[in-house]
């Protein structure tokens, strides 16, 4: 696959961003700009509002009760710079453009292939076999082809936390997204497994534009190309690939914050 | 002390299923031994020979066919009006409709719910009384009443289990269809739906049951003892519920009051064949949301 990354061009643009549930504020006054190549990672305390951040970006806040959003935010779809609440764009057209994957693998509760099949059938016009070489082609991006390969046809609930997880990214990535949102996607795996998706994640970031919510420390330094830590709903730091790189920085503000 | 109350819970669970296995086991054995003595085609038909009996050629008396497809068609009748109707209603509880809405519904079905059966007997008879003096002078109690008022008995089952099965899905389950870009639609019928499959025909099974076991409502809404094959929507029929009441109110021998087991077991067989039929269809249905 072609690059479709670019470090030189902003591809996210956030502008005095507002959003709260119930009347509760969770996200205040948010100004940010993504322009860097690499994998945004958002640091910061249990509710500090970096999941809500992150979904503000699919417009998937929406789906929760009590939702209030102001300001703007525009993100690079089909080459250019887009307000993405304007009426033009739809929100399912979006969210196949900005994927996402969550905290839990929330693989559905049937086969491996018809995971990755139901969303292919409805959202793409793709025939049977251009629908079987994109699963096998999304299947090897994540490195899952030669493990299931012999079992398509077998409960995707039966495969390890990892593979489920991985099983998710594919489904997301078969979509063909511009962005991928990860929600802390190694919080419910071991170590091990966890080293292996950061693995993954870092091949990825050549291809897609990843923003990712992290509690860890360790894989924020491992993959994020910047970080953005946030306390109360608010991004109280930015830190670019020297400020990471930095051994005393990262340690001293988090040991601030928490 | 904790060691003691987890003992306690043991034991009360341990009994508890026991109790509910016994009492089981001696309805059946009790069932059995009266009912299956019973059973042969005698039961069924009667005097009357049986091919021409089951085509409606020669008029069946004091034999159960009869009433076996009366409550047959008594069932299929009410579940073809309930089950859209109760499972679609769940389905918009659960997945469409404003929160407060959502509250005053709820509060209506559980109104619904808790309507005794013979107040909707009452309701179908009431009905054809204000039909007979207003509109339709000819209106009468029948079929297709009885299956309307056992409808409207069952519907609040299946809207409550509907929207239970879909309310409990997991909340991961539900975040799928949104985070791939597939619409609410979409969302509902293509994931949440087939998912909450198993719960839904849990309540499908629970009302199929209940319209079978009925009596109060069709009591007073078109069953009579001696109908023989129903005559179209608008006739009279017979049923099994009511036959068994019937005969066991009124029996003059011994042998009327075993026959009454032997209706009952006949019962418990036909709501066994429903549950099968329900079972099957959610296989098939899970089958094919599986195939490629």
């Amino acid at each position: 696959m072609e690059p479709t990354v670019t470090a030189d061009k902003p591809f996210c643009l956030i502008a005095d961003l507002h959003v709260a549930f119930h009347g509760r504020p969770v996200l205040k006054a948010i100004d940010l700009s993504l322009d860097s190549g690499g994998i945004t990672v958002l640091l910061g305390p249990s509710g500090s509002g970096k999941t809500t951040l992150l979904r503000a970006l699919n417009r998937l806040n929406e789906d929760f009760p009590g939702h209030l959003r102001s300001g703007r935010i525009q993100l690079r779809l089909a080459g250019e710079l887009q307000e993405i609440h304007q009426p033009e764009i739809s929100v399912t057209a979006l969210r196949r453009q900005v994927g996402m994957v969550f905290q839990t693998p929330n693989v559905l509760p049937t086969s491996i292939q018809r995971n990755l099949l139901l969303p292919l059938k409805l959202v793409t016009d793709l025939d049977r076999e251009e629908r079987e070489a994109r699963i096998e082609e999304v299947l090897r991006e994540v490195h899952l082809w030669s493990e299931v390969k012999e079992r398509l046809k077998e409960s995707a609930t039966i495969l390890s936390g990892g593979q489920q997880q991985r099983l998710c990214l594919a489904r997301t990535l078969a979509l063909k997204p511009h962005y991928l949102l990860l929600d802390e996607p190694t919080a419910s795996l071991d170590f091990k497994t966890s080293r292996a998706i950061e693995d993954l994640l870092l091949e990825l970031q050549e291809n897609y534009r990843i923003i990712a919510v992290s509690h860890s420390l360790r894989q924020a330094r491992k993959i994020a190309g910047r970080i953005i830590v946030m306390k109360d709903g608010e991004i109280v730091h930015q830190l670019d690939r020297e400020g990471i790189a930095c051994p005393e920085t990262l340690p001293q503000l988090l040991e601030e914050l928490f | 002390m904790n060691r003691l109350v987890t003992l306690l819970i043991r034991g009360w669970s341990w009994f508890s299923v026991l109790l509910f296995c016994s009492a089981l086991a001696s309805l059946l054995w009790f069932l059995l031994r009266h009912g299956v003595p019973t059973l042969g085609l005698e039961l069924f038909f009667g005097d009357a020979p049986v091919g021409k009996a089951i085509l409606g050629q020669v008029r069946v008396w004091d034999a159960l066919w009869p009433a076996c497809v009366g409550t047959l068609l008594l069932v299929l009748l009410a579940a073809l009006m309930a089950l859209p109707l109760g499972i679609a209603a769940g389905i918009y509880l659960a997945c469409f409709a404003a929160p407060r809405f959502r509250q005053i519904m709820s509060l209506s079905v559980e109104l619904l719910a808790g309507t005794p059966s013979i107040i909707m007997g009452l309701f179908g008879f009431a009905l054809i009384l204000f039909l007979r003096k207003t509109f339709f002078p000819a209106a009468n109690t029948s079929l297709l009443l009885a299956a309307g008022c056992l409808a409207l008995l069952i519907l609040p089952y299946l809207i409550f289990t509907t929207r239970a099965a879909l309310d409990s899905l997991p909340a991961g389950l539900k975040m799928i269809g949104p985070g791939l870009g597939l619409s609410h639609l979409e969302t509902v019928f293509h994931i949440l739906l087939p998912a909450a499959g198993r719960g839904i025909i849990g309540g499908v099974i629970l009302a199929l049951g209940r319209a079978a076991e009925d009596t109060a409502v069709i009591m007073l809404t078109g069953v009579i003892a001696n109908a023989g094959l129903p005559h179209g929507l608008l006739g009279k029929f017979e049923a099994l519920p009511f036959r068994i009441y019937f005969l066991a109110a009124e029996y003059q021998s011994q042998a009327q009051l075993d026959s009454a087991y032997g209706t009952a077991l006949v019962l418990l067989c036909l709501t066994g064949l429903l549950y099968c039929s329900a079972f099957l269809l959610h296989k098939t249905l899970e089958w094919r949301w599986n195939r490629q």
